[in-house]
C-alpha cells in the first residue's frame, strides 16, 4: 500500500469525518496428509469514510484508491448521514469528544521476504518429520500463513496515523484413531510479526510436536469429565480466553449500552480481590503486546484500560460515541477489520495480572477437580455467562494430576466465577492466534497466569 | 473493459503465462445497510466491492489468489504472483477444474434497493418492539440489501454470469428489567423482497416474546439424562456436524466418521434432509458451485441413509468418489407428523433448546455446551426458562436417537428447519 498523508482531502469534509485507506494481505499454505490443499494469497484494499452528524452516522467504502474515489467516498458517507438526519433529528446537537493523535509505526519485518515456495518447502519438512516419527497418526493438517493489516487514517479532529501490523500463524491439527473414531488435537504458534520474524527452522518445532503427540495419545485414552460444578485450574495458556470471553465482552461499552449486566456493577466488587484485569493498548511490562494499537481507527490515542482493579469493576472500553454517552474519555478501542468495515469497540490485549502462587501449589490444593490446558472456541453473553471449549485437560485427584479428559466445555457466570478465585500463579502467557467475532472479525491478544476457580464443566 | 471482457483478459493472461488450466471469476457488489444500535437507527452504510479470483494449474501444481482491483496492472501483477505460487508448490493429480458446460446467465432478486422502504421497515420493527415488548433492548439490528453481478470462466469453456439481489435482516436483543438481564438472542433471515413486517419473518416474534420470559430463570433441579427438543434456530448447529463431516476437509483428512457410510444408515430413519440451492422454496440459494458447475438440488440423507458426500472436484478425485452436485447449504429438512407443541407433551423430562453455546464438536461427535435461551420441560409441559445449564452428548448418537420431528417448520430464507427431539442427552 502506498503510504501517504490523507490530509489533502480534508477540504472535502463538511462534518466530523474519519477517512481511512487500508490494505489487508493474507497468505496461506495448507498441507493435509502431505498434500498441498491450500496455496492462496489474497489482497484487499480500499478507502472508507465515516461521518457523524446529529447523532447519526454515514459510512461508505470503495475498493478504488484514487483522488476521485476518495472524494466520492467522503461525499457518499456525508449523503448517507444526511439521509439519516432527514429521517430522525431527535439527536440534533450531539457532539463527539475531540481527540487528536499522530503516530506512525511499521512492525513489518526488516528481513527479505521469502516466496511461497520457501514456505511450502518449510511446511513439508515439518510434515515429513511427523509422518516419519509418528506413522500411527490418522491425519496431519498443517497451516502456515500470515495477515498484514496496513492502515492510514486522517480525521477531521486532526488525527493522522499509519500502522502496518503483521501477524504470523503456524498451526497444526493431528488426529489418531481410537476405537474406530478419530481423536484430534491442535496447536498454534506465531504472533506479532511476519513469518520471517516468527518462524525459523522446521527443527525448532520438533520437540513441541513430540509433546503434542504425547498429549494426543493421552487424550485418546482419556475419560469423560464428570459433569457439574468443579474446582479447576485454568492453565496460563487459556486464562486469556477467560479474560476475553468472560469479562472483556461484557465490559465493551457498546454492549453495556445494549444491556450487559456489567452496566449495573461499575465500582462494585465483582471478583476476588486477587483479580486485576487490564486491556493493554500496546505494551505489557516493557514488551510489545501481540496486537499493539497506538492510535485507534477513530484517531484516539490508545491507552490501557484497567477493567477490574483488585476485584472492583473500574472502567469500560470506549469509542467516541460511547464515551459521549457515559461522559468519559474514549479509550482507543475503536477498530475496524477491513477497509469496508466501520470501527467497533474491540478488545486489544486483554489479560489478568499475575499473582504470587506456584502452579504446583495450586494443583496440590485440589482434592477432586480438573487441570485445563488447551482451549478452542468461546462465547460470551450479556449476563456474563460464558463458555469455552476445552480441548486438553486432566483430572486432579488428591492434589495430583490424573488421567487426561476428552473434549469438553466449561461455563459459568463470570462475575460469580471470579469471586471463587483463590489462587493465581506468577506466570504470564500471551496468545494471539485467534480472531474475535462481533459483526466483524478482528485479531486480538489475550493473556494471563494460571487461575484456580470453580466452573461448570460438561461431561457425562 | 467491461466485466466480462476483464475476466476474459485475465483468463487469457493466465494461459499466456503458462497455465495449463485456469479459472477466473469477477464479482462486483453493492451493499446498502441500515443499522440499529441500542434501539436507535444510527448508521447507514453503502459499500462497493470487487473480488477477482484466479486459480491455475501448471505441471499439476496449483495456486490461487484474489484481489479487489480490475485495472490491467493489478491483474498482470496477480497473474505473475499466482503462476509463481503454483510453480513453487507440489504436484497433485487430484487438481482439476470444471468441465465444459453450456454458457448460461442466471438472475434473481431486485437490481436495487429502495432505501426509503428499507428505513421504513426497520423503523416499524423498532417501534413494534418498543411498544409490544418494552423490556427488550435491541442491542443491534442490521437490514441490508446486497446486489452482486458475477462472471465465472475457465479454460474448459465454462462461461457463467450471475446477477443476484437479496435482502437480509438480523436482530440481536435482550431483555432488561431493573437488575434482571436475559441472555441475548439473535436470528437472521434472507428474502428476495420485503413484503411483510420484519417481526413476522422466521422466528423473530416468538424469540422476542421468549426474551422477556427469560428475565426470570431458574436452575434445573438436578443433573439427569433426558430429551432435548431443538428449535429451528438451533438445529443448524447440529446438522452442520453431519454436513461438515461429509465435506472435503474432514473426508480428505480421514477424520470423518461418515467416510465409509455412503448408502448406509447414519441417522434415525425419521430424518430426511436435502440441499436445494436452486429450489423455489429457498430464496437465498446459489446457481453455481464454488468449483464452477451449475448447482443442482440433492438429497443428503433419506430416511436416515446417507445418499451423498459433499465433495468438490479435489476431494472427489483424491478419494476416488463422486463429486457432489452442489456445495451443500440451502438445507431443507422434511417435516414430521406432529406439531412441536404436541412433541413437548410427550417429553417426560428435558429441555427446549433454543440456542446452543458450545465448543466445536470433537472429531468423534462429542459435544458439550450451554443451553441458552432455553426452557425446562417436565411431564409434557414447559416449566420455566433456565440458566447455568449444560448439555453433553454425541451428535452421531443423538441423530440415531431422534424422538420426533415436527410437522411445523420455519423458513429462514436460506434454510427450512423443523423442531427435532433427541433422546439420551446429559443435562447438568
Amino acid at each position: 500500500m502506498k503510504h501517504e498523508s490523507l490530509n489533502k482531502y480534508k477540504d472535502s469534509f463538511t462534518h466530523y469525518t474519519e477517512l481511512r485507506v487500508q490494505e489487508n494481505r493474507n497468505n496461506r499454505v495448507q498441507l493435509t496428509n502431505g498434500d498441498v490443499t491450500g496455496n492462496v494469497a489474497t489482497t484487499e484494499s480500499g478507502v472508507s469514510a465515516r461521518v457523524f452528524k446529529d447523532g447519526n452516522w454515514g459510512f461508505s467504502s470503495n475498493p478504488n484508491i484514487t483522488d476521485d474515489s476518495i472524494v466520492s467516498v467522503v461525499k457518499a458517507s456525508t449523503e448517507n448521514v444526511q439521509f439519516m438526519n432527514t429521517k430522525d433529528s431527535s439527536r440534533c446537537g450531539y457532539f463527539l469528544p475531540e481527540t487528536k493523535a499522530n503516530y506512525d509505526i511499521d512492525l513489518g519485518t526488516k528481513k527479505d521476504r521469502q516466496n511461497q515456495k520457501y514456505w511450502v518447502d518449510f511446511i513439508r519438512e515439518v510434515d515429513a518429520y511427523i509422518e516419519n516419527k509418528f506413522p500411527e497418526l490418522l491425519s496431519r493438517n498443517l497451516v502456515l500463513g500470515g495477515l498484514d493489516m496496513e492502515k492510514s487514517l486522517y480525521t477531521s479532529d486532526g488525527s493522522e496515523s499509519y500502522s502496518m501490523t503483521p501477524r504470523a500463524l503456524f498451526a497444526m491439527a493431528l488426529s489418531i484413531e481410537k476405537d474406530g473414531a478419530p481423536v484430534s488435537i491442535m496447536n498454534p504458534w506465531g504472533g506479532l510479526g511476519h513469518l520471517e520474524d516468527k518462524i525459523f527452522q522446521p527443527s525448532d518445532y520438533f520437540s513441541d510436536i513430540d509433546a503434542l503427540v504425547e498429549k494426543l495419545k493421552q487424550k485418546a485414552d482419556g475419560v469423560h469429565a464428570n459433569a457439574g460444578m468443579k474446582d479447576v485450574i485454568l492453565d496460563a495458556d487459556l486464562a486469556g480466553i477467560l479474560a476475553h470471553e468472560a469479562i472483556g465482552h461484557t465490559t465493551e461499552a457498546d454492549l453495556v449500552l445494549g444491556g450487559s449486566v456489567a452496566g449495573d456493577f461499575l465500582n462494585q466488587e465483582v471478583a476476588s480481590p486477587l483479580i486485576t484485569l487490564i486491556d493493554y493498548a500496546n505494551t505489557y511490562d516493557g514488551e510489545t503486546c501481540p496486537v499493539p494499537v497506538y492510535v485507534d481507527d477513530e484517531g484516539t490515542k490508545s491507552e490501557d484500560v484497567t477493567i477490574i482493579k483488585d476485584g472492583v469493576l473500574k472502567r469500560f472500553m470506549h469509542n467516541k460515541d460511547s464515551a459521549r454517552h457515559f461522559e468519559t474519555e474514549p479509550t482507543g478501542n475503536a477498530r475496524a477489520f477491513e477497509f469496508s468495515d466501520e470501527p467497533l469497540i474491540r478488545m486489544r490485549n486483554t489479560a489478568f495480572v499475575p499473582g504470587t502462587s506456584s502452579l504446583d501449589d495450586m494443583i496440590a490444593s485440589i482434592d477432586d477437580g480438573y487441570y485445563l490446558v488447551k482451549t478452542g472456541n468461546g462465547q460470551a453473553d450479556s449476563t456474563s455467562e460464558f463458555m469455552f471449549a476445552i480441548t486438553m485437560g486432566y483430572e486432579i485427584k488428591n492434589g495430583k494430576i490424573g488421567r487426561a479428559i476428552k473434549d469438553t466445555t466449561i461455563s459459568g457466570i463470570a462475575f460469580d466465577v471470579l469471586k471463587t478465585v483463590d489462587m493465581i500463579s506468577s506466570d504470564m502467557s500471551w496468545s494471539s492466534a485467534g480472531m474475535c467475532g462481533k459483526k466483524q472479525l478482528i485479531p486480538v491478544g489475550m493473556g494471563g497466569p494460571a487461575i484456580k476457580c470453580k466452573v461448570n464443566i460438561g461431561g457425562r | 473493459m467491461n466485466q466480462k471482457e476483464t475476466v476474459s483478459y485475465c483468463l487469457d493472461a493466465l494461459k499466456k503465462a503458462g497455465a495449463e488450466k485456469a479459472v477466473c471469476s469477477l464479482t462486483n457488489s453493492e451493499k446498502k445497510e441500515l443499522n440499529v444500535e441500542f434501539g436507535e437507527m444510527s448508521l447507514f452504510r453503502t459499500t462497493f466491492d470487487t473480488s477477482m479470483g484466479m486459480s491455475v494449474i501448471v505441471d499439476q501444481k496449483k495456486g490461487a489468489t484474489s484481489i479487489n482491483k480490475t485495472d490491467k496492472d493489478s491483474i498482470d501483477t496477480a497473474v505473475k504472483l499466482v503462476m509463481d505460487m503454483a510453480r513453487g508448490s507440489q504436484p497433485d493429480d487430484a487438481y482439476d477444474i470444471a468441465e465444459n458446460q453450456s454458457p448460461q446467465t442466471f438472475s434473481k432478486g431486485d437490481e436495487s434497493a429502495n432505501q426509503d422502504k428499507m428505513y421504513q421497515s426497520l423503523e416499524e420493527f423498532v417501534d413494534y418492539v418498543k411498544s409490544t415488548y418494552p423490556q427488550i433492548q435491541i442491542e443491534a439490528a442490521t437490514m441490508d440489501f446486497n446486489h452482486s453481478k458475477s462472471f465465472f470462466q475457465n479454460t474448459n469453456g465454462v462461461d457463467f454470469e450471475v446477477r443476484e439481489g437479496m435482502y437480509g435482516f438480523s436482530p440481536m436483543f435482550l431483555s432488561k428489567d431493573g437488575k434482571n438481564t436475559s441472555s441475548f438472542n439473535y436470528t437472521g433471515v434472507s428474502a428476495l423482497e420485503i413484503d411483510k413486517p420484519l417481526y413476522k419473518y422466521g422466528t423473530i416474534d416468538s424469540l422476542l416474546k421468549q426474551s422477556v420470559e427469560q428475565l426470570q430463570t431458574q436452575n434445573i433441579p438436578e443433573k439427569f439424562v433426558g430429551q432435548i427438543l431443538v428449535t429451528p434456530d438451533c438445529l443448524g448447529d447440529f446438522l452442520g456436524f453431519i454436513t461438515g463431516d461429509i465435506s472435503d476437509g474432514k473426508m480428505i483428512t480421514g477424520n470423518s466418521i461418515y467416510k465409509n457410510k455412503l448408502n448406509k444408515q447414519i441417522t434415525h430413519p425419521k430424518l430426511t434432509f436435502h440441499s436445494h440451492p436452486v429450489s423455489n422454496e429457498i430464496a437465498d440459494g446459489y446457481f453455481v458451485t464454488s468449483d464452477g458447475y451449475i448447482a443442482e438440488n440433492s438429497t443428503i440423507v433419506k430416511n436416515g441413509i446417507l445418499k451423498t458426500h459433499l465433495l468438490g472436484i479435489y476431494g472427489a478425485n483424491k478419494l476416488e468418489k463422486n463429486r457432489a452436485v452442489n456445495d451443500g447449504g440451502a438445507t431443507i429438512v422434511e417435516a414430521g407428523d406432529n406439531p412441536h407443541s404436541d412433541i413437548i407433551k410427550n417429553i417426560e423430562k428435558g429441555l427446549l433448546l433454543a440456542r446452543f453455546s458450545g465448543g466445536n464438536p470433537s472429531s468423534n461427535g462429542d459435544i458439550s455446551g450451554v443451553a441458552k435461551n432455553s426452557y425446562y420441560i417436565e411431564n409434557g409441559e414447559i416449566k420455566y426458562p433456565i440458566s447455568e445449564t449444560m448439555i453433553s452428548g454425541n451428535i452421531q448418537e443423538m441423530f440415531n436417537n431422534i424422538g420426533e420431528i415436527s410437522s411445523d417448520r420455519i423458513d429462514f430464507g436460506y434454510c427450512i428447519f423443523p423442531w427435532i427431539s433427541f433422546k439420551g442427552v446429559t443435562i447438568s
